[in-house]
């Protein structure tokens, strides 16, 4: 189970640390690995409700609390480092089921190295977070790009996406100053979650029910004319002598065009 | 030439839009700023590419042309004098509600605003700097604004310009004065380079200034740029990244751009291109620039007189190290930033995460892979603690089959696009045979 696997017969079983899929969760759930004494070779870390239930193992829930949370960031803001702790706040976010026990791996190594972690990619535990990380990074960066905002009858802007990775948190920040005088929110469809901002105000996350939400978000006049000029000026600005469907797509994969204006996306259907 | 103003703002727009493609310069990048309170929009250094068109270049300004009339006659254009085509003009609330209204909308990163000489190159740049200080004044808009200098226009209204938007760029059309004076006789090089002094100046003295400009806003932070056509005129590679590299040094600019000559007019002086765009060239011509700006190669390193085309097989950076087999294989243990930054397959990321990794730790083949080295190219350039990955003889000619394999593929994607076809079991016209008697007895009783 861990990557020395050198673990003998007659060590004993493995304790599993079962945690839910949060930040707090995940970090708790490395609290009580770490402090249980158990050896970091004994223990491991695990979501609630994912995959099967290992033989041979011990499982136990871990028990969430803030106390818990703030001492192990303030371990690896003050031992790793600030960019560290964002790293795993990024990991956090991914959707990979193993990511909890990647996590403490790659503690285990940062907190006792000298070194700057991050760095070392040729550790296992640091690529495997180095990776997720990148991954759930490149969504985020892509959906700045790519999120539309169509204008309700309200006067709200409202953007769908369905994000492989739980990264419209990433996203808030950046819109949140951009579009600092308007109403906007960002609806993830898949998660049923979204964050709401209030002109010149701050944002919060919310979770949301799904059918209430798309009958708020219908359609206003205003908005299919600046949707059709968008569409007119996609088209046109493209040179037909050089069309690139394939080029296209790599840049602009085709899981992101459902959420798109220009490729079709209305508001109220999907 | 009739200017329609009774157009409608779509139509407009789809005419501007059109008129504007051919500018290639479509970056958002060079300059990072907050949002304010009160004001729309901020901008982000690395740049942000909001959608990719049919041709896969990247969509990241609203780039439109704010009039397509043109008093000028360069005949590689599709808006020059003597063209026939539908004229129009947008006002500059019309530009500024199309550019509020999509960035609201998260379309677009901010403006590129373009424009036909319109009377005079005074009476465009005005109209210019009118748009402008409405956007930024009364809009409040706080985003991207690229825009064009227009060669010939008062230095004073250039300076305003320059102070509204981020970044400025006056196009040399041609790498050379021979080539300018012959397709666009009514520009000349030091027309177009005089303004790029001017910005050039701007950028500099305000660098030196303790006091920053009143209002707080800078003089074209994100620096200016230019684009050269490619493959309208005769000038050779060699020549264009000579004048490339001057540009860089001399004019302190951040980006020079190629644009593969489309034969939009139908005229004698033009060279007919049966081939398309000569879509290969550009792509050797770019990854030569970035060479340029960002490994520390200078143009003679990769190109002379003697040998002044880049290799159809290989990029610019294998064929460098082709011919120059006597620096490897590198170190990756001990080697230095430059040195390793010229292994191919060896990026700038890839060459700092070795500087950092290797402070920890011997790097060894796998580890590379991991760093995001592309090993297909640098094995036959690098060692890892002494050893290289095969026992690989240095010659030239096996590394170089050895090269031109890998990047075969991909030059053949370039330059040939959609011109192959999926091979079918069914449909291969070379294959089908004859109907025989029996498909025919078929057909006519209908049994297909």
């Amino acid at each position: 189970m861990t990557e020395d696997g050198k673990k003998g017969l007659g060590e004993g079983t493995t304790t599993i640390f079962v945690c839910r899929d949060s930040l707090e969760g995940i970090l708790c759930g490395v609290y009580d690995a770490w402090m249980s004494r158990l050896g970091h070779a004994n223990v491991a870390l695990e979501l609630e409700n994912q995959g099967n239930i290992r033989m041979f193992s011990q499982y136990r829930q871990v028990e969430e609390t803030s106390e818990k949370t703030e001492k192990v960031i303030s371990a690896i803001c003050r031992k790793a480092g600030q960019e560290a702790y964002e790293m795993v706040f990024r990991v956090s976010l991914s959707r990979e089921e193993e990511k909890a026990d990647r996590i403490y791996r790659f503690l285990v190594y940062a907190l006792n190295c000298k070194m700057s972690a991050k760095d070392m990619l040729q550790i296992p535990a640091v690529y495997e977070v180095f990776r997720i990380d990148r991954s759930v990074g490149n969504e985020a960066h892509l959906l700045k790009e790519f999120a539309r905002f169509s204008k309700t009858r309200e006067g709200i802007y409202v953007c769908t996406v369905k994000p492989k990775n739980d990264v419209i948190i990433l996203m808030a920040p950046h819109f949140a100053d951009r579009l600092r005088g308007e109403n906007w929110v960002i609806f993830d469809q898949g998660r049923n979650k979204a964050i709401v901002h209030r002109a010149d105000q701050g944002w919060i996350v919310v979770y949301t029910d799904t059918d209430r939400w798309k009958e708020r978000l219908v359609e206003s006049g205003d908005q299919k004319e600046f949707e059709q000029l968008w569409k007119v000026f996609h088209e046109r600005v493209a040179i037909k002598e050089r069309t690139n469907y394939v080029c296209q797509r790599g840049h602009l994969p085709l899981r992101f065009r459902p959420y798109m204006t220009e490729f079709g996306y209305r508001l109220g259907h999907d | 030439m009739l200017i329609q103003e009774q157009m409608s703002l779509q139509e407009k727009l789809a005419v501007l839009s059109d008129a504007a493609k051919y500018d290639v310069s479509c970056t958002s990048s060079g300059v990072d700023r907050k949002g304010k309170k009160g004001m729309l929009g901020n901008a982000v250094s690395a740049g942000l590419c909001h959608s990719f068109a049919a041709d896969g270049r990247c969509i990241s300004l609203l780039k439109i042309l704010f009039t397509n009339q043109c008093v000028y006659d360069c005949c590689y254009c599709v808006n020059r004098r003597s063209n026939d085509v539908v004229r129009t003009a947008f006002t500059p609330d019309e530009v500024c509600t199309l550019t509020m209204e999509f960035y609201r909308r998260n379309y677009i990163e901010g403006l590129f605003l373009s424009s036909g000489i319109l009377i005079s190159p005074d009476y465009t740049m005005d109209l210019i700097y009118q748009t402008l200080r409405k956007l930024r004044e009364e809009c409040r808009f706080n985003g991207y604004i690229h825009v064009k200098a227009i060669p010939g226009a008062d230095p004073v209204l250039i300076e305003h310009v320059g102070l509204l938007a981020d970044r400025m760029s006056v196009n040399l059309e041609l790498p050379t004065a021979e080539g300018l004076r012959s397709l666009a006789p009514a520009k000349s090089r030091p027309r177009i380079l005089a303004p790029m002094r001017q910005i050039q100046r701007g950028i500099r003295t305000q660098r030196t200034e303790v006091i920053p400009c009143e209002r707080g806003r800078q003089f074209v932070p994100a620096g200016q740029s230019t684009q050269m056509i490619v493959g309208a005129t005769p000038e050779n590679d060699y020549q264009m990244i000579k004048v490339a590299e001057a540009l860089y040094q001399n004019y302190d600019l951040k980006r020079v751009f190629y644009s593969a000559f489309v034969r939009v007019n139908d005229d004698s002086r033009l060279p007919v291109l049966p081939g398309g765009p000569p879509l290969l060239r550009e792509h050797r011509l770019y990854q030569a620039d970035w060479l340029l700006r960002f490994y520390g190669f200078g143009a003679d390193e990769l190109l002379t007189e003697k040998q002044p085309h880049f290799n159809v097989f290989l990029d610019p950076k294998c064929d460098w190290a082709l011919r120059h087999l006597e620096l490897f294989p590198v170190e990756i243990n001990r080697a230095d930033y430059h040195t390793i930054l010229r292994v191919p397959g060896i990026g700038v990321r890839s060459a700092k995460r070795i500087m950092a990794a290797r402070r920890g730790a011997v790097l060894d083949f796998p580890d590379l892979k991991k760093l995001g080295v592309v090993l297909k190219r640098a094995v036959y350039f690098i060692t890892c603690g002494g050893r290289m990955m095969y026992s690989l003889k240095i010659d030239q000619d096996f590394i170089t089959s050895q090269l031109v394999g890998n990047e075969h593929k991909r030059t053949w994607d370039i330059t040939n696009r959609d011109s192959y076809r999926q091979i079918s079991m069914f449909d291969d016209g070379w294959m089908s045979p004859s109907p025989g008697a029996q498909d025919v007895e078929a057909a006519v009783l209908g049994q297909l």
